[in-house]
């Protein structure tokens, strides 16, 4: 097997033992750990190109590990959460995790994130971007929505640039609110809040129901292309 | 004067005797020392008749005791002796005196007399209410303490006895009258005191509002302790849902998900699985079925005991057979050894068999991969206890009740059970007339035992 290497890392071994089988049918390679240092040790002995990663963990959490592989790898996290460990998550993708399913997730679906990441991975700061029919024009601060101009404040398209950089991304509140408005003001969540209402008006066909800039609730925003399967 | 009124007839006559006594005495001392002293000083001595009974007895013995003195003297000594009449008219003036002198005094020691008992009822009162206080604050329950109170206040209140009742007043048992205990703003209860009977109206109101005051204080404290025991039980009652709560989020779906998961990886087209990681995909399936269906069993079991609705049907069985088969069927057998003695029990077997694979279980998940497990039976006249004793890192102090809690994990085990299998062992062991409980000293393993009763060998089984 020569696919990308994935790292699982997860204490429950009936749970480690089908995502093994399963990331295997799917073409990866797979190294697996069962705790927080057989996860940093296995990362640093065979760099993983996607790591999945377990929030509870035997000996430490895996908001720590998140951290710690953040300092010199930059392979995307998937993080296994479970409801009640909503603090957790968000700790996490605080810490550099790049996205999150819940447990117990369907197969399709961590497929699809483990995908979508792995695309991502590496993607270069291009000057002009396509997300479904809404162009950001970075260099030239221009925006268009199926061909159309769109005006937008200086915010929001900061807003809308950050978010279209981490395509399919999800990005927390505190993320954005820091890339967009500065560190000072990483607690105003109601200004995201608002910011992302305009935005929707602006680039959503249907702004009540929006297709491209997604709500993850107590989480934050991702902004996906509705034509493919970032979700 | 009610307490006048109230002297038995007894206490009268006593007192009347002590007088004609006192009165005798003192006219024969002075008989006998008249030869030397000049009679007529000698009628002061009458004042040691009158003083000890107006000390004892008050002034209404006191006059007359008085006047008896003044007769003899009068009778016996002043001439002309034996009639009530006086030769010399000095000597009018000096019985006047004597009786002045006496009345002075036995006034003046009545006054004494009144003023001390008034402090001694007082400092009866005081004291009463001091060691009411102090055993109400102690903690004492109010509820035990009603009754000796009452009869205790009974006697301040000089009454037979006395009867107190808290809240509000209902109607008063035939036969009393009752006497409300007011503090502050509301009526704490009512003492009642057999009809007829007069309490010492002074004491009353004096006594009877600090006892009042002291009660609301008692009830008060009743109350909010009441109240904070229920408040620690309904926290107590959060605590064990969030506990189950998260019980059942991490030990239901971790299950689920190994299953979730192998199910869609053996669905999804797409994927390309070798044979071998469709048969660790089934095997994962089988496995986490197997432990969800466990855990859905002990959730079940625990209900069950909780709603005691466990009920053993008992036989008599050797105890080492049924610890023989929870080792089988715990697979097992490597790694347990059982030694001692083979009692009988009168148990439910499946019941008892649960909690002994329970406790080996255990036993075998903090023991060393390697280690075994060492399973005793000893058996007194009374009981057979089977003490599980495995290598493991042992309990602290403060785990070694706690661990029977449900959803009570030892140390950072997470992965294994819900920490349900200790609290159902404990409770199928009290359904059938058994303990369970731990022993241990950390670092050197911990020690799970089960004390059932004994069964009396039947004679005709006896070799």
């Amino acid at each position: 097997m020569t696919g990308q290497r994935v790292l699982v890392v997860d204490d429950e071994p009936q749970i480690l033992r089908a995502l093994r089988a399963t990331l295997r049918g799917a073409g990866y390679t797979v190294e697996s750990a069962e705790t927080a240092q057989g996860a940093l040790t296995a990362a640093a002995a065979h760099p993983p190109e996607a790591v999945i990663l377990d929030l509870v963990l035997p000996d430490g959490n895996g908001t720590d590990v998140c951290r710690e592989l953040r300092s010199w790898s930059d392979a995307p996290v998937i993080v296994l959460s479970a409801v009640g460990e909503e603090k957790e998550k968000i700790a996490a993708l605080d810490a550099g995790a790049d996205d999150y399913v819940t447990k117990p997730f369907s197969v399709d679906e961590l497929l699809a994130r483990l995908r979508a990441v792995l695309r991502r991975r590496g993607a270069a700061q291009e000057p002009v971007i396509d997300v479904g029919e809404v162009r950001i024009d970075v260099a030239e601060r221009i925006v268009t929505v199926a061909g159309k101009r769109v005006k937008l404040s200086p915010h929001e398209f900061d807003l809308l640039r950050v978010l279209a950089q981490n395509r399919g991304k999800l990005l927390t509140h505190r993320a954005l609110l820091r890339e967009v408005w500065g560190p000072a003001y990483e607690v105003e969540a109601h200004y995201l809040h608002v910011y992302v209402s305009h935005l929707r008006r602006k680039i959503e066909p249907d702004p009540a129901s929006p297709r491209y800039l997604l709500t993850e609730p107590g989480a934050g925003y991702r902004l996906v292309d509705p034509a493919s399967d970032d979700v | 004067m009610c307490r006048v009124k109230r002297r038995s007839r007894r206490d009268l006559l006593v007192g009347i005797a002590a007088s004609i006594a006192a009165v005798a005495v003192v006219t024969a001392v002075i008989a006998l020392v008249k030869q030397w002293v000049p009679v007529l000083s000698l009628g002061v001595l009458y004042v040691f008749a009158v003083l000890p009974i107006a000390v004892v007895w008050g002034l209404w013995l006191a006059l007359p005791v008085s006047i008896a003195s003044m007769l003899a003297f009068n009778w016996f000594f002043l001439p002309p002796v034996h009639t009530f009449t006086l030769a010399n008219s000095e000597n009018w003036f000096a019985l006047a005196v004597y009786l002045a002198t006496a009345v002075v005094v036995s006034e003046l020691a009545a006054r004494a007399r009144r003023r001390a008992a008034a402090a001694e009822q007082r400092e009866h009162e005081s004291s009463l209410l001091a060691e009411l206080a102090t055993e109400l604050l102690r903690g004492r329950e109010l509820g035990d303490e009603l009754g000796e109170i009452g009869t205790r206040t009974a006697g301040v209140l000089g009454v037979d006895n006395a009867q107190i009742e808290l809240g509000a007043q209902r109607r008063p048992p035939p036969g009393t009258s009752p006497h409300l205990l007011e503090a502050a703003d509301r009526t704490v209860g009512t003492i009642y005191v057999p009809a007829g009977s007069d309490p010492n109206v002074a004491a009353r109101h004096r006594f009877l509002p600090a006892l009042a005051a002291l009660l609301a204080v008692a009830v008060d404290r009743d109350r909010l302790e009441r109240e904070a025991l229920e408040a620690e039980a309904l926290r107590r009652s959060d605590l064990v849902k969030t506990a189950l709560l998260r019980a059942v989020s991490h030990d239901l779906r971790s299950p689920l998900t190994g299953i979730r998961t192998a199910v869609g990886a053996l669905r999804n087209p797409t994927l390309h699985l070798s044979n071998e990681d469709r048969l660790e995909l089934l095997e994962t399936i089988d496995l986490d079925s197997d432990r969800l269906s466990r855990l859905v069993g002990d959730l079940l079991d625990l209900s069950r005991l909780e709603a005691g609705g466990a009920a053993p049907e008992a036989e008599v069985w050797s105890l080492d057979d049924l610890v023989r088969e929870a080792i089988d069927a715990l697979d097992a057998r490597d790694r347990v050894e059982l030694a001692g003695e083979a009692p009988l029990v009168n148990v439910d077997a499946t019941q008892i068999q649960r909690v002994l694979a329970n406790l080996i279980e255990n036993a075998l998940k903090f023991s060393p991969p390697d280690a075994r497990v060492h399973v005793r039976i000893t058996a007194t006249r009374k009981e057979a206890i089977v003490r599980v004793v495995d290598q493991g890192p042992g309990l602290a102090e403060n785990e070694l009740e706690r661990v029977f809690e449900p959803f009570y994990r030892r140390g950072s085990d997470t992965r294994s059970g819900a920490g349900l299998g200790l609290a159902i062992a404990r409770g199928f062991a009290a359904a059938n007339g058994g303990r369970v409980w731990a022993e241990s000293r950390p670092g050197q393993g911990a020690t799970f035992a089960l004390a059932l009763p004994v069964v009396e060998v039947p004679a005709e089984l006896q070799a």
